[in-house]
């Protein structure tokens, strides 16, 4: 009976001649948006690609030089782009691209594509997602509305009761008719992001592309049967529709800026100028790489001496100065661990609760899912900077190392490192984490995703059964 | 009917719907929330300025202490000799800020994409990493905040909806839209009437709101009054269209189709596709203009014979050669080094005006979209009221710019002068750089 309702009422949508061309339009729409979506994406990973090129045939160029000097002269991170970043960009277009990698120093990523014009777009790029998280939905909203009220409203309903139909039955098959257009709608992008990227998916990728649509899947069904139940429960179309609006409004308009604001006032970060004092605090207590009167460089010195049987820094068959400045970064990297680690932990705690608004907001949890299925959530942006800064102090000791180590000895800051040894320090390579890996950081978004699915299927059913439409 | 009578019945259907007048007061409440949060805002923000001038009047302090005392500098770095105008100007605190605009409660705009307080020493630049915006949760900078212009531009055009979606289309639904017709005369009269008390209210709520926060912040200027005009005129255009929707469509759940169809092509869809657009057309800069600049070209510069050094700082300054180095006949290699922070800052500059120029393309792009995208339009020129636009950031940055000049500027000619710096002269680098 029920796949009878739904071939039916799909027989009817295609009939229905405003239908017809609103479906072509989406799917002219989507093959457009993710076509120019993966286009901006190309154009972006071809910009990133040329910027670390550039900046890595500088380093390999370089004449010989001193380590440390080089330490100065430090390296670029440039943040790069996945492929899923065609699909929803997330906090990419609000987050720096380049990361200073240098001595001393760890700083902050910088120059976000937010930053480099006026402001055009509020909710962001027009991409897939955009139409994923925004018109689809509304366009299943207004389906799922009809379907039922124009059965009402017709009389046929009550034809439909007396044959013998029952409400459930014909509610459901109205349910998976409209979300099936939703899916349909999904697999037709996906289809096309694949056959265009079809040389650079991975495995991670075809995942977490699955892995997306069927975030979206299931809130299409909560989308569609939250109308559907409100259509049952409420008999009065227009008060129905205005209710429907009103939910949809409320959750991609006005709750994930309420859930946001929220979450950083019940987690608030330090501001810049309180965090840097609080970094310098601790950084001073360490020794200064160019301050030869700390306490610490003294035992430093001491032990060093002790380890090489040597009565003073010149008898050193090293460079103490290399170990010096390696001690003063070990030190820094402790600081930086404190206080990011604190930094760290704040932003995830306000994750935690923008997570859990996705009880009275299933489109916030849909867009964590989103944006962490694309790699382009705040999990990844940390995992870059974290990635960035292990390679910084992997390049730094590398750099200290030969300064100590190289055949150098203390003083002697004339001394240089040739070509063929700043040619061997690695590069920088981003690596992108798997989904499979850290699928637990988006539980809360799946279970609640889930829950909100499975409680609206519970009360369509329940309502189906109670409420009289005769 | 009398367009008044209908004025005065709409009112009382008005305060009759539930859903309306709740409707109404969330937006008040939200209205409120969302000043608070431009509020906040400010406070911070000026705050934090407060906390650096003090700062600096402490850094001053224990300058001026030093000179009173006859220290050249920290006892832990003997290196220091505040009385060379090198490590004068390099000890004095500068500062360059962006005051809080006292309109930003009304806007946040871009105002949390960018630095508004940066130190300026010697080898400052306008893209230095501590140009950077404040520390934020970068999923709450995408969903962006709550802020006035916001409610003004995005959700008022919903609540636009929810008022005035079921006119004429109830009446169509329920079918005594002839009885309309014979009791006001006009249909199109009555629906603009009835529109036109909407539109009413949310020109006095907004207008109410805008010049109580200029009262609060003393800024009743010309700005506020600008902003009025703005927005109401923005709602009567968003008026004007759910007319003609109205006008056009047989039932008023066709109309809410329509109304939000347009809200969603007009507030999402256009200046999405403006934006990606302008993203395929003007990629993000990676600033390697910038970078060469500040890396590889000073490093490069660093090698350069002092002679060759010497011609450019003359060719940068042609004044330095009446200083007293200037007339020297041999070359000092520490003023020279002293100098070079001169060259650098002239090798940023031109990068930097590349870097502008191309963001400057961009924007002309955006700027040509909005005969077409309105919504753009309304936001930046709200942007641009409240001083929270990217233009009043790059007017920052060039403020910054005149700043680093300005500093750089005294530090060449002092140190080819050969100053030596006390108490009195200390102070009045205070005075020229405040």
């Amino acid at each position: 009976m029920m796949k009878d309702i739904f071939v039916n009422e799909w027989k009817g949508l295609f009939r229905n001649r405003i239908f017809l061309y609103l479906t072509i339009f989406f799917v002219a729409a989507l093959a457009l948006v993710t076509w120019l979506g993966i286009i901006q994406n190309q154009k972006q990973i071809e910009a990133q690609n040329a910027a670390h090129n550039h900046i890595r045939a500088q380093w390999d160029e370089m004449k010989p030089s001193n380590p440390h000097g080089a330490a100065h002269f430090g390296s670029y991170a440039f943040k790069p782009n996945t492929i899923l970043n065609s699909i929803d960009e997330g906090v990419n277009a609000v987050t720096g691209k380049v990361l200073r990698l240098e001595g001393h120093t760890q700083n902050d990523v910088v120059y976000s594509e937010a930053s480099q014009s006026l402001l055009i777009s509020k909710f962001g790029k027009l991409k897939p997602s955009l139409l994923f998280q925004f018109v689809i939905p509304l366009f299943l909203l207004f389906l799922a509305f009809k379907t039922l009220a124009s059965e009402r409203e017709t009389g046929r309903l009550k034809l439909l009761l007396i044959q013998g139909i029952s409400l459930r039955n014909l509610v459901f098959a109205k349910i998976f008719s409209i979300w099936v257009i939703g899916i349909v709608l999904l697999l037709f992008a996906t289809l096309i992001q694949i056959v265009i990227n079809l040389n650079q998916f991975n495995s991670d990728n075809v995942l977490r592309l699955f892995f997306l649509i069927s975030c979206y899947g299931i809130y299409y069904l909560i989308i569609t049967s939250l109308t559907v139940f409100i259509s049952v429960v409420l008999k009065n179309s227009a008060a129905s529709l205005a209710l429907t609006i009103a939910i949809w409004v409320g959750w991609t308009i006005f709750l994930p800026k309420i859930s946001g604001n929220a979450a950083e006032k019940l987690s608030p970060l330090p501001t810049r100028v309180e965090f840097q004092k609080a970094m310098d605090e601790d950084r001073s207590k360490g020794i200064d790489g160019h301050n030869p009167s700390g306490d610490r460089k003294k035992a430093l010195e001491k032990a060093t001496l002790v380890k090489y049987k040597a009565d003073s820094l010149s008898q050193l068959p090293i460079n103490f100065d290399g170990l010096v400045m390696q001690a003063d970064e070990d030190y820094g990297n402790t600081v930086w661990d404190k206080h990011f680690g604190k930094l760290y932990k704040q932003l995830q705690s306000q994750k935690r609760i923008y997570q859990l608004s996705g009880i009275i907001n299933p489109f916030s949890s849909l867009q964590n899912l989103s944006m962490g299925a694309a790699g382009t959530d705040m999990f990844h942006h940390l995992d870059f900077l974290k990635q960035a800064e292990n390679y910084r102090r992997v390049f730094i000791k590398t750099l200290n190392d030969k300064m100590a180590f190289g055949g150098s000895k203390t003083g002697d800051w004339s001394w240089t490192a040739d070509n063929a040894f700043f040619k061997s320090v690695n590069d920088f390579a981003y690596q992108q984490p798997s989904l499979s890996n850290n699928w637990s950081k988006y539980l809360i978004d799946m279970l609640v995703l889930l829950a909100w699915a499975v409680g609206l299927l519970a009360l369509t059913n329940y309502s189906s059964k109670r409420v009289s439409v005769l | 009917m009398k367009t008044y009578n209908i004025f005065l019945y709409e009112f009382k259907h008005f305060s009759r719907s539930k859903a309306k007048v709740f409707a109404f007061l969330l937006f008040v409440i939200a209205s409120v929330y969302a000043l608070y949060n431009g509020f906040n805002l400010q406070n911070k923000q000026q705050e934090t300025l407060a906390g650096i001038e003090q700062k600096r009047q402490e850094g001053i302090t224990k300058i001026l202490s030093w000179y009173d005392e006859g220290k050249k500098g920290p006892e832990e770095r003997p290196w220091i000799d505040i009385t060379t105008p090198f490590w004068a100007l390099w000890n004095l605190p500068t500062y360059a800020i962006k005051e809080p605009s006292p309109t930003l409660p009304l806007g946040i705009g871009q105002a949390e994409q960018y630095g508004y307080y940066k130190r300026v020493t010697n080898w400052s630049s306008v893209y230095d990493n501590d140009m950077v915006e404040e520390l934020a949760n970068p999923e709450r900078l995408v969903n962006g905040n709550i802020d006035f212009s916001f409610l003004v531009i995005f959700l008022l055009p919903i609540l636009l909806v929810i008022f005035t979606y079921n006119i004429n289309g109830l009446e169509r639904d329920l079918n005594f839209d002839k009885l309309i017709l014979i009791q006001a005369g006009s249909t199109q009269k009555w629906i603009l009437a009835r529109l036109s008390f909407y539109s009413t209210i949310l020109v006095a709520t907004v207008s109410f709101f805008m010049l109580a926060v200029a009262l609060m912040n003393n800024s009743l200027k010309s700005e506020v009054f600008t902003l009025v005009l703005l927005s109401t005129l923005y709602i009567i255009l968003w008026t004007l269209v759910f007319y003609f929707i109205i006008l056009k469509s047989h039932s008023s759940s066709s109309i809410a189709f329509k109304m939000i169809s347009f809200w969603l092509i007009f507030c999402v869809l256009i200046p999405g596709a403006v934006h990606q657009l302008a993203s395929i057309k003007f990629p993000v800069n990676y600033m390697t203009d910038y970078l060469d600049a500040n890396r590889k070209e000073t490093n490069e510069m660093s090698e350069l014979p002092l002679d060759t050094l010497y011609t450019r700082l003359v060719i940068n300054y042609p004044d330095l050669k009446k200083t007293k180095h200037g007339q020297d006949s041999i070359i000092d290699e520490e003023i020279i080094n002293n100098s070079a922070s001169s060259l650098v800052n002239q090798l940023n500059k031109v990068a930097i005006a590349r870097i502008e120029q191309q963001n400057d393309a961009k924007n002309k792009f955006i700027t040509l979209s909005y005969w077409y995208n309105p919504v753009s339009f309304v936001q930046n020129t709200w942007n641009s009221l409240t001083a929270t636009d990217y233009n009043a950031y790059q007017d920052y940055r060039n403020n910054v710019q005149k700043s680093i000049d300005k500093k750089i500027e005294l530090l060449v000619f002092e140190c080819w002068n050969k100053r030596k710096v006390d108490k009195k002269t200390f102070e009045n680098y205070l005075e020229l750089l405040k």
